[in-house]
């Protein structure tokens, strides 16, 4: 069987954590060995079946962010993440290879992790990418930029680009590994699993690549009801620092509708004032396996959940809070399944918002959108990607069971 | 021959990764093997030998860190993310992870108390080398940092009882049967404590079971400069550029009668050459301490207790400006000695030509610092220490 290390570098919060162990544990069913090399840590307490994995500190730059503008592309991201300086990136770099070189993974599957992707290179080690389209972008020379919405100085980013890949030159030779000829063969994998709808792409839609569906868990979490009666049912997962949670917190309580929220560390205080028998206020992650066939909308930031949900045909009110969940946003309103209310938006322009995002014109595309990807679901997607995995593996010599022998897990 | 793990978690700069890289050499001329596992991977990336380096584990910021001086070092963790179970045992994880892949023999700690609970719950020889501040003594409840203030023994417990509930839950979690503290005293001790400097400049000495061994940095390491003329007084500065006093700093310094050499870490080369005059010399990389203290008159920096140490060697006073806590507690030692004079980071718009000019012509800081113990003091070998903890 083969050793599968999962490399995750740059984001935050669950996402990344949540959907590394849902496919690694359909992995490890299969009697594959694995290991997390993991930006955050605490986080591996919402994914007990990690207990048997290895675990390790994915390396991270100290200065992460230090000066940096807002990024209108992906070599912005990494300028402010280790690669401004040829000696951080070596050092970066270094810690990889410790981790990769004593682990021996047979393969690496890397989520939003170019530096990961770059030490797997250095090594000769098969690699894959998982992730939404945001964290691994079209690999054209120059790079192309993620913003859409405003002007972008093509000619600085390609300044960027260029110093971004002096520094990677200037840190491979010191492990005797040969230089890139562009930065994009930085991006060179076995397979790209970009698991998101060609429609919500980040960066539009891209050559030479497949689409895997949205790899938000939906098996995980507690089982809640929705609660009897009239109305739409609204499920509500934002957090506590959105800066109109009172004023959605109180359109929704003077609407008519069903309300489930999670809001991971709301005071008791707003808990007490919201919660009725019509509005649930759950402490824990929701199950949406079920709950999501039965929901009208999603009220959310615009991760992950809700390229999720539109798999389940259900549309979205978005409060964005970073650019990858703008951008998100962006593309659901062009579907015209989603409205958004971005950071500067005042408190009168939710009951609006919510409004917007009920019309029952949106439902109605929405559930039209999912009835198109029906391949895309969850276990299916995992299914095919493990599929794929050990293809890639056998192809690179590799002994496993053939597949035939081998039943599909969860 | 042993392998030998180095681990740096806390403390900013690269101060930990010089004293470490010092010893390793140490250890590696001995014939051990080394590993480094920092927070910051920038000082690895300009290593030319071909050792393994990792990235050492991160706890997550606490929301409710408190601001100000840290009542006790119970606080000092709590503020880093130790209070939280599920933070300590991804960390604890992770470093049985390091300890897993690696093999190391032995763990030397230079302010890394997480790779310390870890050591404990792997059963891993250990040893600590640092300044004195990140080896508190261990004692319940923890010592308070604040000696200048009112004691208060209610808020020591509250902070200790926190500090254990988090590193005993997240040890626990791990899966760790030994090694599990039974108080916060426990989160802080080591096998063997190698202090990288003096009892008279410990904040938390003279103290009982730790082993002084001094600075381990070789003063005479660094750009090879000289004093240009017999004018004096002479000062030597070692400054930080990003302290935002530096600017006003500088402008004081070129005013002052006598010659001045200022070294100042981070500030761009090109500028540092144009800011120079004819009497004070401006550098942007590490001086050789030694000759030019010897011929010093008053030593201004930020209370680093090397340069510190280095400074009273010498027998010369010191003008100091801390930057950040550890370095105002040694400050305030130097300057309960009478060998130093402190201007505290929240004076505003202080009058520094005037204060660096009185304290160059101070003839009882002179006294003091020429009567210093530390006069002439020599480190012991860090290095040599470990090899013999190693072969016993």
């Amino acid at each position: 069987m083969a050793r599968i290390a999962f490399a995750w570098e740059m984001g935050g919060e669950y996402g990344h954590v949540m959907s590394c162990a849902g496919l690694a544990s359909g992995l490890a069913a299969h009697g594959h060995r694995i290991a997390f090399m993991f930006r955050e840590l605490r986080q591996l307490s919402v994914v007990p079946e990690a207990r048997d994995y290895d675990v390790f500190q994915a390396p991270r730059c100290a200065r992460e962010g230090v000066g940096m503008d807002m990024p209108v592309g992906y070599v912005d991201i990494m300028q402010g993440c280790g690669y401004a300086d040829a000696r951080e990136l070596t050092g970066l770099v270094g810690g990889w290879r410790s981790l990769l070189s004593g682990w021996k993974p047979d393969m690496v599957v890397a989520d939003f992790s170019p530096t990961a992707l770059l030490a797997a290179r250095s090594l000769g080690l098969p690699r894959v990418t998982y992730g939404n389209g945001f964290f691994v972008p079209p690999r054209s020379t120059p790079l192309p930029p993620f913003r859409f919405d405003a002007p972008v100085d093509l000619a600085r980013l390609a300044r960027t680009e260029q110093s971004v890949l002096a520094n990677v030159n200037g840190a491979l030779p010191r492990f005797g590994a040969k230089p890139l000829a562009r930065l994009a063969e930085l991006f060179e994998a076995d397979e790209h699993f970009i698991c998101t709808f060609p429609e919500l792409d980040h960066y539009g839609t891209r050559e030479t690549s497949g689409y895997w569906g949205p790899r938000v868990r939906f098996d995980r979490g507690t089982d809640i009801a929705w609660p009897e009666g009239p109305g739409k049912r609204i499920f509500v997962y934002v957090k506590t620092n959105l800066p109109l949670l009172d004023p959605l917190l109180e359109v929704l309580a003077a609407s008519p509708h069903r309300v489930v929220a999670y809001i991971p560390g709301l005071d008791e205080g707003r808990r007490r004032k919201f919660a009725t028998r019509r509005r649930i206020v759950s402490d824990k992650p929701v199950k949406l396996e079920r709950f999501l066939r039965e929901c009208d909308l999603l009220v959310s930031h615009g991760g992950e959940i809700s390229v999720g949900a539109l798999m389940y045909g259900v549309p979205s009110l978005v409060f964005p809070t970073h650019y990858e969940q703008y951008a998100t946003a962006c593309r659901l309103e062009q579907l015209q399944t989603g409205v958004w209310l971005g950071p500067g938006a005042t408190p009168d322009l939710v009951p609006r918002g919510l409004n917007g995002a009920l019309d029952p014109r949106r439902a109605e595309i929405a559930r039209t959108f999912a009835k198109r990807y029906t391949a895309f679901w969850p276990m299916e997607q995992r299914r095919r990607i493990i599929i794929r995995i050990e293809e890639i593996l056998r192809g690179r010599g590799a002994i496993l069971s053939p597949p035939s022998s081998q039943g599909i897990h969860g | 021959m042993a392998r030998v793990l180095f681990a740096w978690e806390l403390g900013g700069d690269l101060g930990h990764a010089r004293r470490i890289f010092e010893v390793a050499n140490g250890l590696r001329a001995l014939g051990h093997d080394t590993a480094f596992a920092f927070q910051d991977l920038l000082a690895t990336g300009t290593l030319a030998t071909p050792v393994a380096w990792y990235q050492a584990p991160l706890l997550a910021a606490p929301k409710d860190a408190q601001p100000g001086a840290p009542l006790s070092h119970s606080v000092v963790l709590l503020n880093r993310g130790f209070g939280d179970a599920l933070s300590v045992a991804g960390a604890t994880r992770a470093w049985f992870g390091i300890f897993h892949l690696w093999k190391p023999d032995i763990l030397v700690v230079d302010y890394a108390p997480g790779a310390l609970i870890a050591a404990r719950a792997a059963g891993l020889r250990h040893a600590a080398i640092g300044s004195g501040f990140s080896t508190p003594p261990p004692q319940d409840p923890m010592p308070t940092l604040r000696s200048w203030m009112p004691a208060e023994p209610a808020a020591l417990q509250r902070a200790d009882a926190a500090l254990l509930a988090g590193v005993r839950g997240g040890v626990e979690r791990a899966g760790a049967t030994r090694g599990v503290p039974l108080q916060a005293s426990d989160v802080f001790r080591v096998e063997a404590n190698l202090l990288c400097t003096w009892p008279e400049i410990d904040p938390f000495g003279p103290r009982d079971g730790a082993d002084y061994i001094g600075p381990q940095d070789d003063p005479s390491n660094g750009k090879p400069m000289a004093w240009r003329g017999s004018s004096r007084p002479r000062l030597f500065a070692y400054l930080k550029a990003r302290d935002p006093r530096f600017a006003s700093l500088l402008e004081s310094i070129a005013r002052l009668p006598g010659e001045s050499i200022v070294v100042a870490l981070g500030l761009p080369p090109a500028q540092a050459a144009a800011r120079s005059t004819s009497t004070m010399q401006l550098v942007a990389e590490p001086a050789a301490l030694e000759p030019l203290l010897a011929e010093a008159d008053l030593c201004l920096c930020h209370s680093g207790p090397g340069t510190v140490a280095h400074a009273l060697a010498a027998g010369v006073p010191l003008a100091l400006l801390p930057q950040q806590f550890e370095q105002y507690l040694v400050a305030r030692k130097v300057v309960d000695a009478g060998a130093g004079v402190m201007l505290e980071p929240d004076v505003p718009s202080p009058d520094f030509a005037g204060w660096l000019a009185a304290a160059a012509v101070n003839g009882t800081l002179r006294q003091a610092a020429s009567t210093s113990p530390l006069r002439g003091r020599r480190k012991r070998s860090a290095a040599e220490r470990l090899a013999a903890m190693i072969a016993a």
